[in-house]
């Protein structure tokens, strides 16, 4: 009965006044669904591999690289080589399967018709019975038994054989220099999302097919990673505790003199749960580069839980303000004989029925907004309500705590009035004047939290557009490359192919290189100056004298490299033959160095660098490894890589073939430019499918998590500022009307309409000036430290703060001068008669 | 100082329409102290609200000095107030949040008043009303008495021609009472036009005219003997 009527008057306190509902229930709903969206995302990012069965005890083996006084950056790796692994199954009886992944440009030829797979990948064992993924046809479980068996994804069977029986049909893989027959055997589900492989189809293959036994052998080449799966309860991390004498016994010294000889000197192993990959420390040379970023998500739950929070915060600011107008209810209720629990627990009840119709809405709003995340995100997130992953249980706890935190503060405020005094006066005893300062400092918190977020997002897009834009050494626009030169079939016509290019109109340059904008690999080697013990570990890639123009590098000292001069040539045959190796050694090469190169080598100025020796680790060890050589040219630094990673310093060399990529420099309009390249290739290398990208396009792709970031950043703010707006808004309401016979006494005093709203204003103004002083030094230490993660970066300059301060006034006034207006134009006859 | 002619007020909602005042005429010269009496309801203090422009006429003629203000918009109409009116409220009507000084000092903050000016007159006004001692005490720390003289210096310190009061002493106890309308009325001699609203016929007495109304209308006007 008593329930009955609680429930009655709440109801009723909360229709009675319609503005102040909206705003308690709206603002906590869009809380409460931007914290369950952002809770569901972060649930999806560890849900990442989860969905692959008996997962405990598979693993990879990753490779971080630490860096050195020599040079090297610290790079964690998802893959390996081929040495470690094979040395870990040697001495770790512990390890029951253990498969090398390597994947590979590949060609499909089917019925005279050349297709590239999404992402093709070879194997040296049966993958599936490490990763078990879903399979739809053939066993799992022998799959790769063959030596020339391929299994492939649903989709790529069905583009192959629409809805023939894939299995026993045979196709024909081409890649790097093989050209091999395979037999279908199995076909599995496309994966899902929340993986961090990228495969879509996988062959068998021996590694010695594809490597040579040097590279096998050697601890620097990471080619590929390498999954493994322990006996059931096997202790890995006592098995990681052992690595270090582990390292000892397996990892011989390198060929040369001085320090870091051994690869274990700077490179540790790890084994990290196929689960954990996703969000795992090692993120370079992944499969799929969406890897997660803990710190990142972290940051999403600190925004979700503040907004939470700001919602919160309107629910109790707005519940004190409209004390006044329960006091003589609860005045009433204690004179009838209510106890203060009593009354505690009505007022608690009544604001978790505020925010259990709150958390009704916001499940809406989620369910409506999760298929626009999905795709910004490009994720396939779903809201689960029942099971184990069900967010009804969590939710319903949400809903009690955000009711409870909201009302706790007016719970104990409304129960503290003292009757007697209420009734008499005939007004509220509500105006203490500590409340309204606890409402202030409640607005101050919620425009800090705003204007912080409208920093962070102005920063963080202007670091996404400095990315974009900044000089990277080479024009972006106007660039093509076009990959797949490396393939057999291309390579044999490269130079051709090139000279064609380059006739076509419009195109300016055209260069092979071994490294492009974004690069999928990474080559470094040791380089000595004569007379220097240790090494200097810098980049090195084979360029053309095309590719200096294409790139639109500058040429500082010295020249380009060049294909007239006999010592420029630094080709010889692959895989290597001794002779020609130690040929190579005996004659020596002219290098071109960049401009970061040559201050590393310790030369004090580009010009002074040019007719210097220097030793180049660019050979076989049987033929001593380094090879002797001359700089001949300086030129300038290109951020090949993303403007997180330090510029590479890099050694250049030319040779006359075994390059994988063309650079092309145009003029006018892209698309035919490629369709004209296109029709070259398809004329000179019809078995290899035409691949091709504009910088431009990469550039995008390369920023875009960088991008999204701004993007959410930007949404959270919006939100953050539309909450904080709905709480000033009711605030002003009430304020407005508790201040209604000040303002009728101004008025009947002389106050136009005009100074009655710039009293108003001000006193909101205010609350929201002092945010700053909050938001400014945080922010400001948040994105010092986040820019700190770039190479090169916008200045911290004091625009986007004050900007902040503007945009969070600008809408804070706006908001409140409705409600200025209002109250300043009503007669002064009613507002003094109000008492 | 004032004339009015034909001049009403009806208060409409969707159903009901209710005539506070019928058809008023009524002249007030300078130097006059009128007090309006009249049962509860009659449209005493409508008239009072009229003449000070805190409220409008449906219909009529307000000439206030020479000038029409039946027909003028808002802010022109708070030019004209706060040029020649002081207001006394039956409730005193203080800013609690203020002290009584600034309470006083707020009248002279629209008028474009030097801040030394304000000063000087502020301490003027509080001195002639005798509540000095108090000016830096917040309304709630006053008797009834105290704030309702707060609320006369109030109305003074602009130096206004016409100062209207509406029931000044419903509020008070007959000590306090008989205090106000003294001030009232050695205001009026020193030169106040003065318009007061009062229930009591002791306290009318005070006044120079006293006009009775009833429905909205005025029922009699009576000149004491001067």
């Amino acid at each position: 009965m008593m329930w009955r009527n609680y429930v009655t008057v709440g109801l009723r306190a909360l229709t009675k006044n319609k503005v102040y509902a909206f705003i308690n229930i709206f603002g906590l709903s869009l809380g409460i669904a931007a914290c369950l969206l952002i809770l569901t995302y972060v649930r999806y990012e560890f849900s990442y591999d989860s969905w692959m069965a008996d997962t405990d005890d598979v693993y990879q083996l990753q490779d971080w690289y630490k860096a050195t006084a020599r040079g090297d950056e610290e790079m964690k790796l998802q893959v390996t080589s081929y040495a470690s692994g094979q040395a870990l199954k040697k001495d770790f009886p512990q390890i029951e399967k253990m498969v090398w992944l390597n994947t590979q440009g590949m060609t499909i030829l089917h019925n005279g018709q050349a297709i590239t797979p999404t992402q093709g990948a070879v194997a040296d064992g049966n993958l599936f019975d490490i990763l078990k993924i879903p399979f739809v046809k053939g066993d799992p479980h022998h799959a790769l038994d063959d030596p020339n068996a391929v299994v492939l994804n649903e989709s790529e069977a069905k583009k192959l054989f629409g809805d023939q029986n894939p299995l026993g049909q045979t196709i024909t893989l081409s890649f790097s220099k093989v050209k091999q027959d395979y037999r279908v055997t199995g076909v599995f589900k496309d994966l899902p999302k929340n993986t961090h492989l990228n495969i879509s189809l996988v062959a068998r293959f021996e590694p010695s097919q594809l490597f040579d036994a040097r590279n096998l052998a050697s601890w620097n080449n990471q080619n590929g990673p390498i999954y493994v799966r322990f006996k059931p309860g096997t202790d890995v991390k006592a098995i990681e505790a052992q690595f270090p004498a582990w390292e000892k016994r397996n990892i011989p010294d390198e060929p040369g003199a001085g320090p870091f000889r051994n690869p274990g000197e700077y490179q540790d192993w790890h084994l990290v749960n196929v689960r954990d990959i996703h969000l795992g420390e090692a993120q370079r040379a992944a499969l799929n580069p969406n890897g997660g970023d803990k710190r990142t998500i972290l940051t999403f739950v600190v925004v979700a839980l503040m907004i939470l929070a700001m919602a919160c915060i309107n629910f109790t600011n707005l519940a004190t303000a409209r004390a006044s107008q329960r006091a003589r209810e609860v005045a009433l209720r204690k004179v009838l004989g209510a106890t203060r629990g009593q009354l505690i627990a009505q007022f608690l009840g009544e604001s978790v029925l505020v925010s259990g119709i709150a958390t009704l809405i916001a499940l809406a709003l989620a369910e409506l907004a999760l298929p626009a995340l999905n795709a910004f995100l490009d994720a396939s997130m779903e809201i689960h309500y029942f099971g184990a992953d069900g967010i009804l249980l969590p939710v319903i706890g949400l809903a009690l705590l955000v009711g409870l935190a909201g009302g706790l503060y007016p719970a104990f405020y409304l129960s503290r009035f003292q009757p007697a005094r209420v009734l008499k006066a005939n007004k509220s005893a509500a105006d203490a004047e500590g409340s309204g300062r606890l409402r202030n400092l409640l607005v101050v918190g919620q425009f800090a939290v705003s204007i912080g977020l409208i920093i962070c997002t102005a920063i963080v897009y202007g670091q996404t557009i400095y990315e974009r834009t900044m000089d990277a050494g080479y024009k972006r626009e106007g660039l093509m490359q076009v990959y797949a030169l490396g393939a057999p079939d291309a390579e044999r016509v490269a130079k051709t192919l090139q000279e064609e290019v380059r006739k076509i109109p419009g195109v300016t340059a055209v260069g092979r290189t071994t490294i492009a904008v974004n690069p999928g690999n990474n080559s470094m080697t040791d380089v000595r100056r004569p007379g220097q013990v240790n090494p200097i570990n810098l980049g090195i890639y084979g360029i053309d004298p095309g590719v200096v123009p294409a790139l639109g590098m500058r040429i500082i000292a010295g020249r380009n490299v060049s294909e007239t001069i006999a010592m420029d040539d630094a080709w010889t045959p692959q895989p290597p033959e001794i002779e020609a190796e130690k040929a190579l050694v005996a004659r020596g090469v002219n290098y071109v160095l960049s401009e970061s190169a040559t201050k590393r080598l310790g030369f004090p100025t580009p010009q002074s660098a040019i007719g210097k020796p220097i030793s180049v680790g660019f050979t076989i060890p049987e033929a001593g490894g380094q090879v002797p050589g001359t700089v001949v040219g300086v030129v300038s630094d290109v951020r090949y890589r993303s403007v997180r990673q330090p510029i590479q310093p890099i050694v250049y060399y030319y040779q006359r073939q075994g390059y994988n990529q063309l650079l092309v420099r145009f003029e006018g309009d892209p698309k035919t430019v490629r369709d004209r390249v296109e029709a070259i290739w398809r004329r000179m290398v019809p078995d290899v499918p035409f691949a091709s990208r504009f910088v431009t396009d990469i550039i995008q792709t390369l920023y875009r998590p960088d991008e999204r970031r701004a993007q959410l950043f930007g949404m959270f703010a919006i939100l953050a500022v539309v909450i904080g707006c709905m709480g000033l808004f009711g605030l002003a309401a009430f304020t407005a009307e508790r201040r209604t016979k000040e303002i009728g006494i101004r008025k009947v005093l002389g106050a136009r309409t005009l100074d009655i709203v710039r009293l108003l204003v001000w006193q909101f103004s205010r609350p929201v000036l002092i945010a700053n002083l909050v938001a400014w030094p945080v922010a400001w230490w948040l994105m010092r430290d986040w820019l700190n993660g770039f190479d090169e970066r916008i200045a911290l300059t004091p625009l986007p703060f004050v900007v902040a301060a503007a945009v969070a006034l600008a809408i804070a006034v706006g908001t409140v001068t409705t409600h200025a207006v209002r109250i300043a134009r009503t007669s002064p006859v009613k507002a003094l008669r109000y008492e | 100082m004032l004339r009015m002619r034909n001049l009403s007020r009806v208060y409409r909602t969707d159903t009901v329409q209710t005539t506070a005042l019928d058809a008023i005429d009524l002249d007030i010269v300078d130097g006059e102290f009128v007090a309006i009496m009249g049962p509860s309801g009659c449209g005493k203090s409508t008239l009072l609200n009229m003449i000070g422009m805190l409220d409008s006429p449906s219909s009529g003629s307000y000439l206030f000095g020479e000038q029409e203000v039946a027909g003028l918009g808002e802010s022109q109409l708070a030019d004209v107030r706060k040029a020649n009116i002081g207001f006394i409220f039956q409730s005193f009507n203080l800013v609690d949040e203020l002290s009584v000084r600034d309470n006083i000092e707020l009248a002279l903050l629209y008028h474009k008043v030097a801040p030394a000016e304000r000063t000087r007159r502020v301490d003027a006004v509080m001195d002639r009303v005798g509540i000095a001692h108090r000016a830096r005490h917040r309304p709630s720390q006053l008797s009834g008495g105290q704030q309702q003289r707060v609320a006369v210096a109030r109305a003074l310190v602009a130096e206004p021609r016409l100062i209207l009061a509406d029931e000044p002493t419903g509020n008070l106890d007959t000590q306090h009472g008989e205090e106000v309308m003294r001030m009232l009325q050695q205001l009026n001699t020193e030169g106040s036009t003065i318009v007061m609203v009062t229930h009591s016929p002791a306290h009318a007495d005070y006044a120079s005219r006293v006009v009775n109304m009833l429905d909205g209308r005025i029922l009699q006007e009576r000149r004491r003997a001067a």
